[in-house]
């Protein structure tokens, strides 16, 4: 039992980090937003599911025109992602412009609205696709050169079994010290130096076991994963060069912190507010393609589960920090998996997939009462 | 036991981020003193009044209230005990009525239960009358009797701030804390003020705290002066001793000032 | 208008007359939306405008228990259309003191509904045969009204249970959460169903017990109406739902008027300046919270007599944001406006929104020409899928968007109540 679950890990894990990438670039639209307007953008979801849709009408429409898979991929990448930039662009001018414009005080309008367009923009792609294909449902077409799958060395799976013990250690270490610091007031305990010979340990130990009993770990990668983990790392480092060597990315940190003396700067807040959602729409749609790629079925409802989730992500890495939200989403999607895959193995099938949604909810309410201001970021209070 | 100071603080300090708001600080304040902190912009008064209140949690240091250790506790739960404050920036609740606004303080010392006032037992008529009654009493003494009925947003710039101290009052303090109520103040509103300040601790016994921009209001009512810079207590004295202190124009003005005045 | 406005004489005979008329006309057309419509315009305006108390107290009971039951005979659709309307409302109300007094942005609150139902529905049907030691299920429908009471107490159990973390935490978190606790208990009842049936997961439960009526049929014989079981439940619940609002308005009306009311508005205006006047944060919001769970409660247990069905497709995201819809549509904190925004609502969704999908199935099936010489439309070309009654989505969105840009404070916006040295005690 215990080497099966041992055995499945490294797998369970990879898939976790897929979904992980996925999450983590959703995120960051959350949290660029909250960053500059301190708003949740609830339509952010939709505007991650209007770029999975224009991915598959891409596919779709394109599909007899060009034969190779990955120039299509990027098409629909490049269509997606811009799709997703202008419906969010388009949501900022329309919708919340006007409200900070008028200046209200009532701190639930704004959350008010982006909830209205989060339910406007489903019934409108429903609307559009319904019209146009008397259906709603669309699916990614499947490519063999997508669907290939590679085997992986076992080594790698024998690293991630052992990081994964001190990670777990580390974890545990770390609540010890939270536990210790906040009802006994003591100092923290050596604890982290101890998982790391924990995982040393491991280490060799599986080196040594591994030839004994697991002949294989089996881990396997799809070629369409493999894309996921390459165009959101491309996205995630060009994110990130944008943010802190262009000119851009200083004007849109500056209004974070401050808008009103950045705008006595001469900085443009409206301006910058555009450029925040359109980049931050951009990496939502490329991660409504890369999920479509994933999963194929897309409909106009299918950003709201996912979006939630990213915004637990979001929260988990520290709400308006950058890194903090790609780092958020990948614990969430290993996290996820690991609890969705357990949870089912470990009841015999009794909870069933649905509670893995549960999962992310709980974290998101845990991390929000004992850690509101995530892995990373430092906690400021309201200014009175 | 009366005796006691009715504040005590003991070396408080409050951080944000990297800046020092609050740096050691420490002060007794006797009952029934009018007791004024000042200092330039951003010396970290409101700071000082926030960690008083309970709004924000010293990082270091010890707050005693009337004889109890009231450090990290809620807002609400000092203000029940009686300590009651205004702010800076007006935070009125604007879309409730005047005396609604002096009413909500009187939540305390309002006994309904919520079954009264599902069933409106006679207790709720009894407590709600009493509340309603004491509310426009203490309207009428800060003169804004006429306002009673009008939205809290309505009202003009110098009865607001008259309005934050009446909904003060209604908790029945023992101490008042007040930062900056004559801001934004012409002078005849800032003598009338001036005039229900002192009122206050007169008629109620009241131990008042007071921020105060204004140095003419300030040397004229109180007993006692704090001043504080960048977070620091440089001085405290009665009024004379505080304004004949070089270390004040300096705070104030900056050295060359200071230097200036001195020569 | 102003003129109307200003001679109470007038306004009173105006609104009396077009009661009149529209009551007429609905009984001469029971089934046309139009006249309904206007009468419930007539009996808005006689409670919303100032006219003389006896006048409203008329018109309101000639148009709620004679005119809309008489027409309801003719036309069935009218009560469900009522008893939905009341359910809603009430629930509306529910919701107010939460979002509109409390200022709590509540996205969860279909939860609190679907607790309340399931209550009856698991007690009232044989389902709790699957867990109890006991095999004496359905209870008898006179059970109805306990566990109405026990509804509301668990509703506002759960609310305490829900909210003991959600409402530490920061405003804007909070409707994200409750979105999410919200979710959960969906999946809960879709799940329950092992690995004990608690639930009966997605098939859902009935037959469902309802309450005994012969009384009531007793009772209107001897004011002369031979009605049927079948002919008299629907009356029964409308007039119950009526009991109910009454009730709903008058604890939502004295709750705002307690120092509770006033310490949720001035939460909801400024948390800082609340604490710092001695209104605990905490367990405030949670007094609200809990309030507005047990209305919900209380209209679930009626649903799911009403209903004999019960089922998680019933206790959505949209029927939660729906609730939320009407309140802020009639004016968030305002009690007429709650009422108000829950019947245009629901007439919109199970009227309007359908009635407009029927019709263009009509023309569609009738392969209708639209000639207007410049352009032609065949309507046998209409795409199927362009059914207004499944774009409630939409509809609701842009109801939210369109009243947070022009109209914050809703068609009746809250209106502070004047204050009175009352001298009886
Ligand atoms: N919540 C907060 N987060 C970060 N910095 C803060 C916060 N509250 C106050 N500060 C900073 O602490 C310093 C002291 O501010 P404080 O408001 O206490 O000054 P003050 O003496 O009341 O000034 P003024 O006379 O202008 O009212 C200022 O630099 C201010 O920016
Ligand atoms: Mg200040």
């Amino acid at each position: 039992m215990l080497e099966i679950l041992i055995q499945l890990l490294p797998s369970v894990l990879l898939e976790g980090l897929i979904l992980g990438f996925v999450y983590a670039m959703i995120a960051l639209g959350y949290t660029m937003v909250y960053g500059v307007l301190e708003l949740i953008n609830f339509a952010h979801s939709e505007i991650f599911m209007a770029g999975a849709v224009a991915g598959a009408e891409t596919f779709i429409l394109l599909k007899g025109v060009i034969a190779n898979p990955f120039l299509l991929l990027a098409l629909a990448l490049l269509i997606g992602g811009t799709v997703a930039a202008v419906v969010a662009i388009l949501v900022e001018r329309l919708a919340y412009r006007p409200l900070r414009k008028r200046g209200t005080t009532n701190r639930l309008v704004p959350l008010i609205t982006a909830i209205g367009v989060s339910f406007f923009l489903q019934d409108l792609v429903r609307l559009i696709e319904g019209l146009w294909h008397n259906a709603f449902y669309r699916r990614y077409p499947s490519f063999a050169v997508f669907e290939a799958t590679y085997n992986l060395p076992n080594w790698i799976g024998v690293i991630t079994i052992a990081l994964t013990v001190w990670v777990g250690f580390w974890v545990l270490a770390y609540f010890g010290d939270w536990l210790l610091r906040r009802f006994k007031n003591r100092a923290p305990a050596k604890g982290r130096t101890l998982s790391l010979v924990a995982a040393g340990l491991t280490l060799v130990f599986l080196f040594l076991y591994r030839h004994v009993v697991f002949a294989d770990l089996g881990m396997t990668i799809q070629m369409k994963s493999i894309l996921v983990i390459v165009v959101s790392l491309a996205m995630l480092y060009g994110l990130n060069w944008l943010v802190h060597k262009t000119k851009l990315g200083i004007a849109i940190r500056a209004v974070a912190q401050d808008a009103q003396t950045a705008s006595l700067m001469g900085i443009d807040p409206d301006v910058i507010v555009s450029r925040t959602f359109l980049i931050g729409g951009f990496l939502g749609g490329v991660a409504g393609v890369l999920f479509g790629l994933l999963y194929t079925l897309v409909h106009p409802y299918v950003g709201f589960i996912p979006g939630i989730k990213a915004f637990t992500a979001a929260v988990l890495g520290g709400i308006g920090n950058i890194t903090g939200a790609a780092v958020g989403g990948l614990v969430l999607g290993m996290l996820e998996m690991l609890g969705g895959t357990y949870l089912t193995f470990l009841t015999n099938g009794a909870m069933g997939t649905e509670y893995k949604d549960i999962l992310a909810f709980m974290i998101l309410i845990f991390i929000l009462l004992f850690r509101p201001q995530g892995i990373i970021g430092q906690q400021l209070g309201e200014k009175v | 036991m009366s005796e006691a100071p009715i504040l005590e603080v003991e070396n408080v300090t409050k951080t944000f981020g990297g800046l020092v708001a609050v740096n050691d600080v420490s002060l007794k304040i006797p009952r029934r003193m009018i007791f004024a902190v000042i200092g330039p912009n951003g010396a970290g008064k409101t700071t000082f009044f926030n960690l008083i209140t309970g709004i924000y949690k010293p990082d270091k240091g010890r707050i005693l209230f009337d004889g109890e250790e009231i450090t990290g506790k809620d807002p609400a739960w000092i203000a029940a005990r009686g300590m009651a404050r205004t702010f800076q920036n007006i935070r009125l609740f604007g879309s409730m009525t005047a005396v609604e606004n002096v009413m909500v303080a009187r939540h305390v010392h309002t006994k309904t239960s919520y079954a009264d006032a599902l069933l409106h037992t006679p207790r709720y008529h009894r407590e709600e009358k009493k509340a309603l009654e004491r509310s426009m009493e203490l309207l009428e003494y800060m003169q804004l009797s006429h306002r009673a009925h009008e939205l809290a947003k309505n009202l003009p710039y110098g009865e607001q701030r008259r309005l934050e101290i009446a909904r003060a009052l209604a908790l029945e303090p023992k101490l008042l804390l007040l930062d900056e109520p004559a801001a934004g103040m012409n002078p005849q509103e800032t003598e009338d003020l001036q005039k229900r300040i002192v009122g206050i601790r007169d008629d109620l016994g009241v131990t008042i705290l007071l921020i105060e921009h204004d140095m003419q209001l300030v040397m004229s009512i109180s007993e006692r002066i704090a001043v504080l810079d960048y977070g620091k207590k440089i001085l405290e004295g009665t009024p004379e001793e505080v304004q004949n202190d070089p270390r004040v124009i300096e705070a104030y003005l900056g050295r060359g000032a200071a230097e200036g005045a001195s020569s | 208008m102003k003129k109307l406005r200003e001679n109470p004489l007038l306004l009173s005979a105006v609104i009396a007359i077009v009661a009149l008329v529209a009551s007429f006309w609905l009984l001469n057309n029971p089934r046309s939306t139009l006249p309904f419509l206007l009468t419930l315009g007539a009996l808005l305006a006689a409670l919303l405008q100032p006219i003389p108390k006896w006048l409203k107290v008329l018109i309101g009971g000639a148009i709620l228990l004679l005119v809309i039951p008489a027409a309801g005979f003719k036309n069935s659709f009218l009560f469900e259309l009522g008893i939905q309307t009341g359910i809603y409302a009430a629930m509306a109300l529910g919701l107010n003191v939460v979002v509109g007094l409390a200022g709590l942005l509540d996205l969860g609150y279909a939860a609190f509904f679907a607790v309340g139902a399931y209550t009856w529905a698991i007690f009232g049907s044989p389902q709790a045969n699957e867990f109890m030691p006991w095999k004496i299920f359905p209870l008898p429908g006179e059970y109805f009204y306990l566990f109405m009471l026990i509804a509301v107490v668990v509703a506002a159990i759960t609310g305490v249970v829900i909210g003991s973390p959600a409402l530490r935490l920061k405003g804007d978190y909070l409707a994200i959460v409750t979105l999410g606790l919200g979710e959960v208990v969906r999946v809960l009842a879709n799940n329950l169903d092992q690995p004990i049936n608690f639930t009966n997961g997605p098939q859902g439960i009935t037959p469902i017990q309802r309450p005994p009526i012969d009384w009531f049929i007793a009772l209107l014989e001897k004011f002369g109406l031979q009605l049927s079981r079948a002919e008299a439940y629907p009356l029964f619940f409308y007039l119950l739902v009526l009991v109910i609002i009454g009730i709903v308005t008058l604890v939502n009306i004295r709750l705002d008027r307690s120092r509770f009311g006033r310490a949720w508005i001035a939460i909801r205006e400024d948390e800082t300046a609340a604490r710092a006047m001695g209104i605990p944060l905490f367990p405030t919001k949670l007094l609200a919270f809990a309030t507005g769970a047990s209305f919900s409660g209380a209209m679930g247990a009626l649903f799911a007599a009403k209903q004999l069905y019960v089922s998680p497709e019933s206790f959505t995201l949209i029927q939660s944001i729906m609730i939320l819809v009407m309140v802020i549509l009639g004016g968030m904190g305002s009690i007429p406006g709650a009422i108000l925004g829950a019947a245009t609502v629901t007439i919109l969704n199970v009227d309007l929104l359908k009635s407009a999908s029927d019709y263009l199935n009509d023309l569609r099936n009738a392969g209708f020409t639209l000639d207007l010489g410049f352009f032609k439309y065949n309507f046998a070309n209409l795409p199927n899928q362009l059914e207004p009654a499944k774009y409630e989505r939409m509809v609701f969105g842009l109801i939210m968007i369109l009243m947070m840009i022009y109209r914050p404070e809703g068609i009746i916006p809250e209106r502070r109540h004047v204050l009175e040295m009352k001298e009886e005690s």
